[in-house]
């Protein structure tokens, strides 16, 4: 399960995961965290490209704090 | 017979003068040769002891060999062994100057990443601290490790950037190097990505 990463800064730890079909983020804060309730921590971390948690993008790159 | 007899004592005396005249004409030179290179080695010690322990003791060495020479009286044997000592310092400074860009280098490198590391792992150890289960992957067992890592990592960077104040920059560089170690353990057993430039 690692998690995928933009390549552009080899310095850069930050985490990211790529939207697939079929997500929502509670369903990918039981992948990385094993908890759906947990889900506003990747909302608020992608607040600048995120309005709405119900609502993210196939192909979105989201960061997974 | 007689005169044959003198003639060969003139001629070893003056062989012998010329000889002993000859090597106490090089005790000036050679006590000259090894005070330049005190000096010159003097300048670069404290730097090359903390960056090239070894070259630098290498170097004083040669130096207290061609003092101890010159000490049994064999002026030859010290100015040839202090002719040679500037080519030594000479690659020293070269090598230290190397090695202190290298070491530069990683520091720079390693103090713009590894905060950012931390600060990652952290993150992400307490919000996994919140949570109800933890993720497929990661049992009760690695996350406790993770997070005794993290309390190393978190130390060994704080000696790092501690030995960096204080001027310490080959320290500071293997304290950050053990602690990028650490970071790339705990962030394996998080399953998190490592990023290029730590791996």
């Amino acid at each position: 399960m690692a998690e995928q990463k933009t390549p552009n800064d080899p310095l850069d730890p930050t985490q990211w995961y790529e939207v697939v079909s079929g997500d929502t983020l509670s369903k990918i804060a039981k992948k990385f965290y094993g908890d759906p309730d947990l889900y506003p921590q990747i909302f608020e971390a992608n607040r600048d490209q995120l309005n709405d948690p119900n609502k993210i993008q196939v192909g979105q790159k989201l960061r997974i704090p | 017979m007689l005169n044959r007899s003198v003639a060969f004592v003139g001629v070893f005396i003056l062989v012998l003068a010329a000889a002993v005249g000859g090597c106490g004409g090089q005790k000036a030179p050679a006590e000259a040769a090894i005070a330049s290179a005190e000096t010159a080695f003097a300048a670069v010690q404290a730097e090359a002891v903390k960056y090239l322990p070894d070259q630098a003791k290498g170097v004083a060495d040669a130096i207290a060999d061609a003092k101890a020479a010159l000490g049994k009286g064999d002026y030859q044997a010290a100015l040839t062994a202090a002719q040679a000592l500037p080519g030594k310092i000479s690659e020293l400074s070269t090598a230290m100057a190397a090695k202190k860009t290298e070491l530069t280098a990683t520091w720079t490198s390693l103090s713009e990443s590894m905060p950012k590391v931390v600060d990652v792992i952290q993150s992400r150890i307490g919000i996994l601290s919140k949570s109800k289960a933890l993720p497929a992957g990661l049992d009760a067992a690695k996350f406790d490790q993770a997070k005794s890592g993290l309390a190393s990592l978190t130390s060994a960077w704080t000696e790092a950037t501690t030995a960096f104040g204080a001027g310490n920059l080959t320290e500071a560089v293997a304290k950050a190097s053990s602690a990028k170690s650490l970071a790339v353990t705990v962030m394996n057993l998080l399953n998190m990505q490592v990023p290029a430039a730590l791996q």
